[in-house]
Parts: structure tokens; sequence; C-alpha cells
């Protein structure tokens, strides 16, 4: 469970200087952003990584033109962080550019006042005729009336997460998974230690530190009633579709006021269409409806016509964890600021070493763990200045590895293994040449190798997993049109044959796994998917999940 | 365009398209089968499970329908064994035991058996099946069942090059076709099953081995054979596909294979006829009825239209009313409402509405 610096010995309780509760973007930057100061730090989550409104956003790093006429400071900070993001993490983002589309069907005024807004926030944009428009991105509704030019990009959240852990455990900060924070120690009037549970095996452990930071995204407030004070939350559901083709080039965005299904993202082999905004509870227990999904289709085929006979692979929704303050409370979730909030429980509620972060957005990740950590340091009476925007997450692989890599495998497949795995390609590549058989591609729509596969698996990878659910957080296993059927259980056997798993363990944790993946497909209700889903039936038998019916799902 | 005519068109080559055919053929009739290709039981082991057999027990015509389908699967060459009255234990894919009633003959003998003594025989390079995995997961399984039985791995090596990784398609492709491979393999298991009464294998022993044949085959080892379902290419299921078309063109079933059925002609209530999405110009067959069984994809012919069926398996539209008089649907069609979609329904629908296109005499085309 433990990684990175091995337990603290001596009175067998584990001590940090300062723990974080949330393994999602801000909480995995936070970690590196303090052991880049050299502070001792812990990160606990209570599933897997970037489990929470993280791993269930577009994954989408905004260049600040989405909120360029409303939110200028939001904007510009979009603005500065993506550039940022794409210099530091080169490796999680794939840097397509997009495009703000006008339609005739839209406000010609929100248009124009774009580019003023654009221009003010410092977002980099040229216009584009109709035609010109058109030639970039040839699947655009015949009706566009021109467009604009942004750096959008597409970032792989599970990467941009790992890799900041991954460089955080190298600096001597350290995290785990599966570990949720039951309760949080206060002697006067200050935090002394938080006790958590480990998931998997219930056992429960303490830890002593000096200060706490609630990172936990839509579960901030209940991480503050542990402390018995309020980090108030706005939960605001989105639903993403799936798509199973890569219909754009760019991120196209529908130039109007923000609204439902105007953004599509190419992710990958895929794209992914959203989102909607409809208030919920809490983070837990969402559903989607028929009714939900055909208008998102609907308004998607406005933007690309066609698009609403596309295969929908999984259909996913995520919780925009908004900070609501009480004056806040009449708004409605798209007219709460995206910009976020940081909550210092000593001065708002005396209980001392105390902060939450709430609000935000995975683009201003990085800023606001910088935030965050400015105050902690100060707390601590520690002088350290942030580094976090001038240090690469990961040093660049050498000439000679990526050489080695490309006499083992086609082009594309060395070329995302190297993206995924940084340094540690050199380790999958040793063990390929050892044993050629390990060059078989397990996923065949994401490129994962069995030789990979096997890396991930076994104890040398910096982020162990738990389940199968979790390689596929490391490597996007399963993430295709087959949706884990088949890779999903390659993965099982290669966890029972690198003796991480008995027989019975491995056959539990697919089945654990394919009723999540099928979870993901149940809000699909019509479309070829749903001959996947009864090939997985016939395959796997009447005991797997099968229906049509809207569930409840939480996975991601 | 071309102008084809029959008594009934059947559109879906799953379990019940075929089956459909099947009765239609048997009667006499002038039969065609459109379909893009192998419905998705193919995937699977397509036996028919105690569980399924249980849901659809409940009506009268289940017993008649199974028999159908055992009848024309002896016929075609991959007979059936058991029968809906009993169930035994078979393995999974995942290494479970499923209760099973009928299944083709070579999936039947690997059930536990207290005292026999079993080898799981895998193969080298065959990453989709993995002996040390099934062995640990089937002792264990047995002892939960109270049959006792345990399982032994062994594996073979071929030496023949067969790609990496090897498939089990690829190893049945070769046992259908080189008799020297066969030789090889044979002996190979034959070593690996010394001291052993009986062997598992993954479904590899071909997609066009007859049942003589196999019988032939656990001669010349010298033990029972039987195999486990893999990840496909599944075998076991394809093999049952590839008997039964085969048997379908033999008796006369005319066969479209590689288009859709994109359009139902309906004049009055009545189809006269489809028309099939072949490339460059569409294709027309008239009949006098038809059988519907394109499966839950959105590929149903009849388009948005369609709400489900009646009680006469005829088609509805979303006010209820029926929509074609002489046009039956089977198997799990999208909106179906039946939870399950498993074998059994499929043969109890394909062969209902096989019946009912056979004996309606719709328009008069032909």
């Amino acid at each position: 469970m433990w990684c990175g610096r091995a337990q603290l010995e001596g009175h067998g309780m584990e001590a940090a200087q300062v723990v974080i509760i949330g393994g999602g973007a801000t909480g995995a930057g936070i970690l590196w952003d303090l052991s880049l100061r050299g502070i001792s730090a812990t990160l606990l989550e209570q599933g897997d990584i970037a489990n929470g409104a993280t791993g269930r956003c577009h994954g989408l790093l905004h260049s600040g033109g989405r909120y360029a006429v409303k939110d200028t400071d939001t904007a510009r900070e979009c603005a500065a962080e993506s550039n940022i993001i794409k210099a530091i993490a080169p490796h999680c983002v794939d840097d397509v550019g997009g495009l703000f589309v006008q339609f005739a069907q839209d406000d010609p005024a929100f248009f124009d006042q774009w580019q003023r807004a654009a221009e003010a926030a410092g977002i980099r944009s040229r216009r584009l005729s109709a035609d010109e428009a058109r030639e970039l991105e040839p699947s655009l509704a015949a009706n566009i009336l021109g467009a604009f030019t942004c750096p959008d990009a597409h970032v792989d959240v599970f990467r941009l997460v790992l890799a900041n852990l991954e460089a955080a455990v190298a600096r001597g900060g350290r995290f785990k998974t599966y570990s949720k924070v039951t309760s949080i120690h206060t002697a006067n009037g200050h935090v002394r230690g938080v006790r958590y549970r480990n998931a998997l095996s219930g056992e429960e452990h303490e830890i002593s530190c000096e200060m706490v930071i609630n990172a936990a995204g839509g579960w901030a407030q209940s991480i503050a009633e542990l402390a018995g004070v309020e980090a108030p939350i706005y939960c605001d559901k989105g639903t993403l579709l799936v798509l199973n083709h890569r219909l754009n080039r760019r991120v196209i965005n529908r130039c109007r006021q923000p609204g439902d299904a105007d953004i599509l993202v190419p992710a990958g082999p895929t794209c992914i269409l959203g989102t909607s905004s409809i208030r919920v509870p809490g983070p837990e227990g969402l559903s989607v409806s028929p009714e939900e999904v055909d208008r998102l289709l609907r308004l998607g085929d406005e933007m690309i016509p066609g698009l609403v006979d596309a295969r929908i692979l999984r259909i996913f929704c995520g919780v925009r964890p908004l900070y609501a303050p009480r004056t806040a409370e009449a708004a409605k979730g798209r007219e709460i600021s995206r910009g976020f909030a940081l909550l210092d429980h000593e001065t708002r509620d005396g209980v001392g070493g105390f902060v939450s972060i709430v609000g935000g957005k995975l683009t201003t990740y990085r800023l606001m763990a910088a935030e965050v950590c400015d105050c902690v340091v100060g707390k601590l009476g520690i002088i350290a200045e942030c580094a976090t925007d001038k240090t690469p997450l990961r040093p660049a692989i050498d000439r000679k590895t990526h050489q080695r890599a490309l006499h083992l495998l086609p082009h594309p497949v060395a070329d995302k293994m190297e993206r995924r795995l940084g340094l540690a390609t050199v380790r999958v590549i040793e063990t390929i040449e050892a044993r050629p058989e390990l060059a078989e591609l397990v996923c065949e729509c994401e490129l994962v190798t069995r030789g990979e596969l096997e890396y991930v698996l076994g104890g040398s990878a910096p982020a162990p997993v738990f389940a199968i659910s979790d390689v596929s957080r490391r490597t996007r296993l399963g993430f295709g049109p087959c949706q884990g059927t088949f890779c999903g259980y390659k993965a099982m056997l290669a966890g029972y044959q690198t003796h991480r798993w008995t027989a019975a363990e491995a056959a539990n944790r697919f089945s654990a796994y394919l009723h999540e993946r099928s979870r993901g497909q149940s809000f699909i209700h019509k479309g070829r998917q749903l001959e996947q889903l009864e090939l997985n039936h016939d395959l796997y038998g009447a005991e797997q999940p099968f229906c049509a019916k809207p569930g409840v799902q939480d996975g991601n | 365009m071309e102008t084809n005519r029959y008594d009934v068109v059947v559109v879906g080559a799953g379990l019940s398209g075929l089956v459909a055919a099947g009765v239609a053929a048997h009667r006499k009739l002038k039969v065609a089968l459109v379909a893009t290709g192998a419905g998705s039981f193919v995937t699977g082991p397509a036996w028919l499970t105690a569980r399924e057999i249980r849901q659809a027990s409940t009506t009268a015509d289940l017993g008649e329908a199974i028999d159908f389908f055992c009848e024309i699967a002896t016929l075609a060459g991959c007979p059936y064994t058991g029968d809906i009255t009993t169930a035994r234990f078979l393995p999974s894919i995942l290494g479970d035991f499923h209760s099973v009633a009928l299944t083709p003959l070579t999936l039947w003998n690997a059930e536990p058996r207290k005292g026999v003594t079993t080898a799981i025989v895998g193969i080298r390079g065959l990453s989709s099946f993995d002996e040390n995995f099934m062995a640990e997961r089937l002792t264990e399984q047995a002892r939960l069942i109270a049959s006792g039985c345990a399982y032994t791995a062994r594996q073979i090596s071929l030496s023949r090059n067969m790609g990496v990784p090897v498939t089990t398609l690829r190893v049945a492709q070769c046992f259908d076709r080189d008799p020297v491979f066969r030789e090889e393999l044979t002996s190979a298991l034959r070593a690996a099953a010394s001291g052993f009464e009986r062997i598992l294998i993954p479904g590899i022993l071909g997609l066009e081995t007859s049942a003589e044949q196999i019988a032939q085959f656990e001669r010349e080892l010298g033990c029972q054979v039987s195999e486990i379902p893999t990840l496909p290419p599944s075998i076991p299921g394809l093999r049952v596909y590839h008997h039964l078309e085969s048997y379908l063109h033999k008796i006369g079933v005319e066969l479209y294979r590689g288009f859709p059925a994109n359009k139902v002609e309906i004049q009055d209530g009545l189809c006269m006829g489809l028309q099939i999405a072949s490339p460059g110009h569409p294709l027309n067959l008239r009949c006098r009825s038809a059988v519907l069984a394109t499966g839950r994809s959105s590929t149903n012919p009849l388009g948005l239209e369609y709400a489900g069926c009646d009680q006469q398996m005829r088609p509805l539209n979303s006010t209820g009313s029926v929509i074609t008089r002489n046009l039956f649907v089977a198997g799990p069609l999208p909106h179906s409402s039946d939870g399950d979609h498993g074998n059994a329904m499929r043969i109890l629908t394909g062969y209902r509405a096989g019946s009912l296109a056979a004996s309606t005499r719709g328009n008069h085309a032909a």
C-alpha cells in the first residue's frame, strides 16, 4: 500500500508534515508542489487516482475561450495555465487546437463579443471564414458563419495525475490509494493527525501531521465535517458521451453562451461530447436518462451532422464540485464562477492547520495547488518558492531508448508506450527483448503491449494497481469499443500469470471490472454498442448484468 | 433492379434466423436467408443453460422447438447432447461452472467427475487461454459444488510457427486442413494426457469437424477429450454456425451474405419483399412472408416505426397497431421487453416465427 519513502520507523505511527485528502488533479498537484518545496507530505485517496471529477471530465485543457465573455479572470487563468501545462507535461497533452464556431442559429452579437473578450484575456486567436473553418474541420455543419481559432488541447487526465504523483514520489512524497479518511484529530484547536481505513483490507491506520489539506472535490463537504467545519459545495452533474471515432481533429466549441452539448473534444481514438448541467445532491449514485442522452446527441448533431448516429461507447457523468458560498446559493450551475477558493479554517472557524481548496477546474489545478502550498508553507513557517510552473513533470526520454523501442514495436505502439511510461519505457523494452512474446498487443485500441501490462501489474511500477480498472487508468486499456470485454480478460490472466492475484482473486476482479464497464454502457439505449453488450453477454453468461435500463453508475 | 421470389425470406443468421429458415425449408418452401454475418451467439459456447430453459419453460412449444433444433443440428453434423429436463455443470470461460441443459457434443464431457483424473492442456503461445488459471479455478469451484474433482494443468508446444500470439482460429484452421498438423497435435496431446482418464482443452478442434471425426480423435488419443470455451474467436460457437449454415445451403436455402436488408416493402399491411443494400445496386427479394431476426442492433430494417411485437410475433408500431401481418420477428430485437436473451429464447422464437411464416399465405408475388 505504501508508495515512495518507507514507513517511518520508531513509534509505529506514520508521520508527515502535511496530509492531503483527495487523489484528483488538485491533490496530486499539491503533493508535487509540496515535495518540490521539500515538505514531507502524504496523500490519501479513498479510491483509485482520479476517481472523482478529474477522471470524469472532457479532458479539455481550456485555452480560456469558454469563459472569455462571462468570466475574464477564469479565462485569463486558463490561458496562462494551459500554456504552462503544455510546457511541463507535454506527454499528457495532445495539442490539437480548437475552434469557436459561429452557427447560424446562435446570437451573432456573442461572436463579436467573444473576439474582444478573448483579446482582453490574452487568448491567441485568429478569425476564420466559414470556408476556411470547414476546410480545417470538414465535418462541421454547412450552415456555419465563421470561426475563431484558439489553443485548446486534450489532456489525458489519468496520465496527468499519475505524472504529478510520480514526480512527487521521486522527491520523497507519498501517496496511498483506497485509503478513506475516517476522522481528523484536533487538540487545542489545531489538527494533529488523521485516521483512515484501507478500503480493501478494512484495516485502520493513523498518520500524525501538522496540517491537513482538504482537496476532496465533490467530497470536500463531508471531509470538512470530520473537522466540524463547512466547505459548501454545489454539486453540478455533467453527462458526457464517448463516441467511437474521432469525428473532429480539433476541439469544437459552439460560440455562444455556454450551454448543453456544445463542446466536442477529440480524445485518443475517440471523441467526447458534453455536457449537461444538472444540480445533484452529491457526487455519488449518479444516473443518466435516455432523454438526456437524446438531447445531447441532438445538440451535437447541430454541430456535426450525422453525429446522432455515431456509435456511443460509453456514457459517464461526473460532478463539478463548484464552490457555493451562501451568496451564490441562488445561482445555477453554469452561473457559478469556475474560480476556486482557498478556505483557511483557522481564520474562518478556529481550526488550526486545516485548509480546504474548493471549486476551480482541471486546467487551473496547478495554480490552485500553488496557492494552497503558499498558504501552507506560510503556516509552517518555511520559506520556499513555488517552482511547479518551471519544472517539467518528468525528464525527456533519450534517443537511444526511443530507437530501441522502434526496433521492437511499430511506431504508434512505441510512441504511445513512451508517452505513458516515460523513463520506465526502458524496463519494458528490456523485458520484450528477453521475451519477444511480450510484444503482443493486449489492447488493440489503445495499443497496450503485454510487456507494458506486466510492468503496470508488477511491483516496480510507481503507482500500484489493485483492480483491473486501475490498470485501465494507467494504460487506457479497455477504453475502446470492446470496453474491456477482450483486453480485460487478458489483463486478468496477466494478473494471475505475474502472481499478482490468485485465480479466484483474478476472476473476482474481472467480474467487478465487467460490472463497472457495463454500467457505463447501461445508459446507452440504442445503436451498435448494444451488439457489443450482447456479445459480452454471450461470452460471459447471464450472470453478468445485462440491461438497457438506466442503472446507477459509480465507475468512471 | 434484380428481383428474386421466395416463399419465406429470413433476415439474420443468429440462432433464431437459422432455426426459422430451417423450419420453413423443412416444409419444402423456397427460402432465402439474408445476413451481414454470423449472429452474436458464435462468441459464446452456443449452449443452452438450465436457467434459460427455466425461464422459457412456461411456453408449451419449448420442447417442440428444442427437438426441432436438435434434429437439424444432428443432420448438420454438430449434434447437441442433453435435454431440457436435466442439467450438468460445465466450465465457463471464467473458470466457474454453469448449469447447462443442452450443449454441442464437444463441450459435454467437461463436467466435474469425482475420481476421474483430469488434465487441462494449454498450448504454448495461445495467450487467451491459461491452463493453470483454469485448473486452479475449476478445482476450487468443483469443491464448492461438492464434486471434489481435481484438475491438473499441462502445456504442449507445437513446432509450427503459428504467429504471436497463437489464436484458437489459427489452430482450428490448421486442424481442419492439415493432416500433418493434426497428427502432431494428437501425439503432443497424447503425451500430455498420459496418466489421465480425461483431458480438457481450449476450443480448437476445427470449424468443420464432424461428430465422427471427434470420436476418431478420441480413439487416437486413448482418452476422453472435451473443449472449454475461450475468448473469441470462439471455435465451439463458430462451429455450430458453420455446420447449420452449410446444412441450410444443402437443403436448398439460398444465402445472401455480407449485406444488410435495409428496407421492408409494405403494401396494405402486407410485406411484399425486402431490399438488400448490396453495393452498386440494391437487390430486391419478393416474398409471401418474412422473418426478422436481426438482433438487438440498430439495423432493424423496419426502422424507427418498430416498437415491439404482439403474441403472434407480428411487429407493432408505437400506437400498438400491427405494421405488417405476414412478417414475424424473432430473437431479441430492440425494444423487446424480455430481459434475458439466452439461446433457448432465440431458438424458441426462431421456431415460432419460422412456423408462422411458413403457414402464412401473404401476398402472391411468387
